[in-house]
């Protein structure tokens, strides 16, 4: 599907059982098992209570009281065990959910950048929330009714087969008629709920894809278009919902009548051998009570194949995920960076195209590097690399002189500050925006809010520091958005800093201003900046010049001037303004 | 006039944000939970009627079978006549089978209500997000809404898919057999009824607390189903802020809330199959106990007691079912309620009555302020003058208004004071349609749907909607942006991701760039529209701009100089206030100058 998609191969079969997902609640379960068992067994006394009653009654020796007494402690007890259960399932039940959601979130943010993007966040949203809930109530609901219904058959079984063998014989044959009919109803089914939470996953796009570009969708008048997609994704789900309506339509009314014919057999057959003497009327009496047990787990069976064939399906798309290959955690090395960045001989294609081709060129600390180009010249993915969110398909980035996979990932990350070039604010307090963490020195945080400019900003919000900004970060403009995410970079008090065209959207005053700050403030600072403006990076120690993919040229401004035409044309195109831009 | 319009414009934008996990209100009890459901099944009464009868009849065989044994043992077993039994048989046979065939057509029937009923629930809750203004996305979080339209939905699916029918049947079931057994025995009929009284009054006084726990759980579902989709969707950040701990610590703390929750809301609805359990073994004991004591009296048969004690299990299991459907109809109203509160937004930007000809500019600012909800004025009674034909360039700080006042040129936003005409009239007063048509605008962040390139130029473009490829290029090389394209190697059939990276910024932007020239455009704003573009690739989009119809009005902002220097004018916007800058040299003194906010 996406680039490297073989990287994600998924590792098959290990767990993706539904009993594997079990396997850690086992004493939970065998617990909730046997409040299970112990409340039916109870409950299969009833009708032996009321069938004695009958024949103690027409034998002349009955006893009101004891029947009474009798029946309460039993009908009290069940009811306190059914409850307990009941709530043991809810808690079982949630408590697998949580698990399973806790689950996949450890393992997707164990995951790289090019997994999300493989595996698309609209289906992991599906995952987390739609594919768990069917897990959820297979057990909350499925578990405790298969055992007990399991349990009530094999019961009810045992009782008819000790009253008539030859009569309970006849009726049970109607159980693996019903078996039969659940295999094969079931084997088709499971590809339709696993197509439905496809569905799902669709219609999230749309939803989500909708909503992000909601003002565009305005400005343009399409929210008919918009509308017409949605209602394709959720035609496609209503049609998907016919067909597994179909197979459970059917397969009711057959199991209830198959159900049914166990009665006629016990009114024919029973009825016979009451006729021929062989059977009491007592006893014929209770056949039917213990049928009424036989048939009623039947009934929840057929229920709950629906339940178990969508936690089934889910469970299988839940696997896809916990079970896919882990990226190699890169090496171990903890040091603090000096700052020499190298890019030797780096190449890379995404989805077969070719982003960036034998690129190299070095970084000394403590330097000022800009990388500039046309767009779509790969400076983005270039600065991607140095991050770590892309591998190379050949060659090496080196951080003082290591590859950058010996390193460990989170004290390169702690080292390196980013910024990106779409703004990217999340729902939280611009504190938490900013420190994106609750242990940050708030010295680390303010210089860091100086240096982007942004102290009249955050003096100006109604509740400073702690102002929630919305999801998509719409109360703030463009130039604070990318001014918040300069300082979040800073935060980190970082060795090295890369700023994808950071200045794009920041007005000329604040990032001169903003430039000097990090001089200032951040004096050791490697810095290497994507930008497409070249009079702030005149005075840089060297400029990459990058245009399809390839370096062009490497040196300072007065070296390119003079050996690149192409660095040239740049200058040109800028130059009918550049004398305003000089005066600062 | 205009103070009038003003008057009741005169209000901060409406407020849209749609409660969160936290908020409670009182819920209705049973019945009048009932009857919100009923407005959904508009249109289904035919379907309604079918299923209905559908249940009668296997309702009525249900009912019939146990009557038809009792005869047989009373009657025939008794009196050892087996030819009898076997004629009774063969009708038990015929009432089976018309009851099998019912229950498939009820059950279908149902099906397909209820798949509807999602299926329409689901498309409106869509189409009205769809009517909303930007205002309401604003202040919503997106995995929430999500949620709302496939979680929420779905609850009432399965209640109308697998338990109103049963509910119906259900209720005919036991009120059949309830009439039956009081005409067969009032008194040991009355007293076999006494314990489903009580539980279904303890059902209905919980009925509310029930829903609310059930809410509850939804709300934070749809809590926790935001924070993933934020997390998910920036994960880039996540990864390269190594911050992926945090991510896990604040999913953490959504999921444990949603765990109690939806314990709570379990352990609610787990409260009643006990419940309802019980009642039905205290049935059968006052029938045994009063029967026996009955057939002592001489009142009663054992015949009769045995089809009693049938007739208790035919009206107590239904009522035993009733437990489950019951928990999930209170599911079903918790997730309509939470429907409902978005179906029940408006927009508050209607088309409005407008005099003709009352500007004789392209687009003209009368007295306009602006204010987002709980914020501070962004816009302060600003006046603005735009002729048609001519360039305009808007320049100041970051955070001064500048993309506001975009935003009101292309009515994202209404004022919250003022008026905003277009081509002479209210721009309030133009279908939307007629609106986009003229007005194009460019937005600060491209957004690009997933697709193809060519998808996406011809995203919104009623007029060359169904242009093929070779169509639209030769359209391209007409209005030179052929060019353009270099940079895919795929050209228009390059495939684009919304939530991929395989397309930079800048290219996104010459995206939306073609997009919005090719809608031949009255008034077209560019609000740092080419910021990631270099400078190379922004001359060639100087010249195709300047190739446009001389009557077409352009408003360009930027930071750039050089994309500014061709304007006709120049206006400097600060903390909310907007001056003309004369010429170019005085807007670069006010810009490096001038007193700054923000």
């Amino acid at each position: 599907m996406k680039e490297k998609s073989t990287e994600h191969k998924v590792i098959k079969a290990t767990g993706t059982n539904l009993l594997n997902l079990l396997r850690p609640y086992i004493l939970l379960v065998g617990l909730l098992i046997l409040l299970t068992i112990a409340s039916n067994a109870l409950s299969l006394v009833v009708p032996k209570i009321i069938s004695n009653a009958i024949d103690t009654y027409t034998q002349g020796n009955f006893v009101l009281q004891s029947v009474i007494l009798e029946f309460f402690l039993v009908v009290f007890f069940v009811f306190i065990l059914t409850y307990v259960q009941n709530i043991m399932q809810t808690y079982t039940a949630e408590r697998v959910a949580r698990n399973l959601r806790t689950g996949l979130i450890a393992k997707i943010s164990v995951q790289d950048y090019s997994y999300i993007q493989y595996a698309t966040p609209a289906k992991l949203l599906t995952n987390l929330t739609s594919d768990v809930d069917a897990v959820k109530t297979f057990v909350s609901q499925a578990i405790t009714s298969i055992i007990s219904s399991v349990f009530l058959l094999v019961g009810a079984s045992v009782l008819l087969l000790l009253i008539n063998w030859k009569l309970a014989l006849t009726v049970l044959s109607i159980v693996p008629v019903v078996g039969l009919l659940f295999y094969l109803v079931f084997s088709r089914i499971r590809k339709l709920f696993k197509k439905s939470q496809e569905v799902i996953d669709w219609l999230n796009k749309v939803i989500t894809e909708s909503i992000l570009g909601s003002a565009l969708i305005r400005l343009l008048y399409a929210e008919h278009y918009e509308y017409q997609k949605f209602r394709a994704a959720s035609t496609e789900a209503k049609s998907i919902g016919f067909s597994i309506l179909r197979y459970f339509a059917t397969l009711f009314p057959v199991i209830i009548f198959t159900a049914n014919m166990a009665i006629l057999i016990i009114l024919v057959l029973g009825g016979h051998f009451v006729v021929i003497g062989s059977m009491s009327l007592g006893n014929f009496t209770a056949f039917y009570s213990y049928l009424a047990i036989l048939i009623f787990p039947i009934f929840i069976i057929g229920f709950m194949s629906n339940a178990i064939a969508q936690a089934d399906a889910s469970y299988q798309r839940i696997g896809e995920v916990l079970n896919a290959e882990e990226k190699k955690e890169t090496g171990g090395v903890v040091s603090q960076l000096r700052g020499d960045i190298a890019v030797k001989n780096v190449s890379i294609a995404l989805d077969k195209r070719i982003i960036l081709t034998d690129v190299s060129f070095s970084i000394q600390a403590g330097t000022k590097t800009a990388i500039i180009g046309p767009t779509a010249a790969g400076k983005t993915h270039l600065l991607y690399l140095l991050i770590g969110l892309l591998k190379p398909d050949s060659g090496v980035i080196e951080y003082d002189g290591k590859n950058i996979d010996a390193y460990d990932k989170k004290s390169l990350h702690q080292q390196i500050g980013f910024v990106f070039q779409d703004s990217i604010i999340f729902n939280l307090t611009v504190r938490e925006n900013i420190a994106f963490s609750n242990t940050m020195h708030d010295e680390d945080l303010h210089k860091a809010i100086a240096t982007a400019e942004l102290t009249d900003f955050i003096e100006a919000l109604p509740q400073k520091l702690d102002t929630v900004v919305s999801e998509r970060g719409t109360s703030l403009s463009g130039g604070q958005k990318q001014r918040i995410m300069l300082a979040r970079a800073l935060a980190l008090n970082p060795k090295i800093l890369l700023l994808d065209d950071f200045t794009a959207r920041v007005d000329t005053n604040t990032e001169e201003k903003i430039l000097s700050n990090i001089q200032k403030n951040y004096p050791h600072l490697t810095l290497v900046s994507v930008t497409q403006k070249i009079a702030p990076i005149e005075k840089y120690d060297q400029i990459v010049l990058l245009m399809e993919g390839e370096v062009l040229a490497v040196g300072t401004h007065q070296k390119l001037l003079e050996t690149s035409p192409e660095y040239v044309q740049i200058f040109e195109s800028q130059r009918s303004t550049s004398n305003y831009e000089l005066q600062t | 006039m205009y103070k009038f319009l003003n008057r009741s414009a005169a209000q901060a934008i409406m407020n849209y944000k749609l409660k969160g996990a936290t908020s409670q209100e009182k819920q209705g009890t049973l019945v009048t939970a009932l009857g919100r459901l009923i407005p959904l099944l508009r249109g289904e009464e035919k379907n309604l009627l079918i299923t209905f009868i559908a249940i009668l009849f296997s309702a009525g065989a249900t009912l019939a079978a146990p009557v038809i044994i009792a005869r047989a043992v009373d009657v025939y077993i008794q009196a050892k006549n087996y030819h009898g039994i076997l004629i009774l048989s063969g009708i038990l046979l015929g009432i089976y089978i018309v009851g099998s065939i019912t229950s498939y057509i009820q059950t279908i029937t149902m099906g397909r209500v209820g798949q509807r009923v999602l299926f329409n629930l689901r498309n409106n809750i869509f189409m009205k997000l769809q009517e909303l203004p930007i205002a309401f996305f604003n202040q919503n979080r997106a995995g929430d809404l999500i949620s709302r339209i496939n979680n929420d939905t779905n609850m009432l699916n399965q209640f109308f898919a697998q338990s109103l029918a049963q509910f119906i049947g259900s209720s005919v079931t036991i009120f059949g057999i309830g009439i039956f057994i009081l005409i067969l025995n009032i008194r040991l009929g009355a007293a076999t009824l006494v314990p489903a009284f009580i539980v279904l009054g303890v059902t209905q006084v919980l009925s509310s607390w029930v829903q609310r726990k059930n809410l509850t759980s939804l709300r934070s579902l749809g809590g926790m189903s935001a924070e993933i989709q934020e997390s998910i969707e920036n994960f880039k950040v996540m990864v390269a802020f190594n911050r992926l701990d945090y991510f896990r610590e604040k999913f953490n703390q959504a999921n444990v809330i949603n765990y109690r929750a939806s314990v709570g809301a379990g352990v609610a609805n787990n409260l009643f199959a006990p419940l309802y359990d019980l009642s039905y073994d205290l049935g059968q004991l006052i029938v045994l106990t009063y029967g026996i004591y009955l057939i002592t009296t001489g009142n009663f048969t054992v015949g009769l007691l045995i089809g009693f004690l049938l007739y208790a299990n035919n009206f107590y299991n239904p009522l035993r079912q009733f437990a489950s459907v019951w928990s999930s109809l209170q599911l079903a109203l918790a997730g309509l309620n939470r429907i409902s509160e978005v179906l029940a937004l408006h927009s508050d930007m209607p088309v409005v009555a407008a005099e003709p000809n009352a500007s004789p500019f392209m687009l003209e600012f009368k007295d306009v302020s602006f204010r987002y909800p709980e914020g501070k004025e962004v816009l302060r009674h600003v006046n603005l003058r735009f002729d048609k034909g001519k360039t305009y360039a808007l320049v100041g700080p970051t955070g001064g208004g500048k993309t506001t006042i975009a935003s009101l040129m292309a009515r994202l936003y209404d004022p919250t004071e003022g008026m905003v005409l277009l081509d002479g009239r209210d721009i309030r007063s133009y279908q939307p349609q007629e609106r986009t048509q003229k007005v194009g605008f460019i937005l600060q962040e491209p957004f690009l749907f997933t697709g193809s390139i060519k998808d996406n130029i011809l995203y919104g473009n009623p007029q060359y909607r169904d242009y093929s490829t070779e169509e639209l290029h030769t359209l391209l090389e007409k209005e030179n942006l052929s060019d353009l394209l270099e940079g895919f190697e795929q050209g228009l059939d390059t495939p684009i991701s919304s939530s991929g990276d395989t397309i930079s910024l800048g290219q996104k932007q010459l995206i939306a760039f073609m997009r919005a020239v090719l809608r031949n455009l009255e008034l077209l704003i560019l609000d740092e529209a080419t910021a990631n573009i270099d400078t190379v690739t922004e001359q060639l989009l100087d010249k195709i701009l300047n190739k446009l119809p001389a009557s077409t009005t352009k408003i360009v902002i930027a930071h750039r100089l050089n994309t500014i220097n061709e304007a006709d004018e120049i206006y400097f916007v600060n903390s909310g206030e907007v001056t003309a800058a004369g010429s170019m040299q005085n807007a670069v003194d006010m810009l490096l100058h001038g007193k700054r906010e923000s």
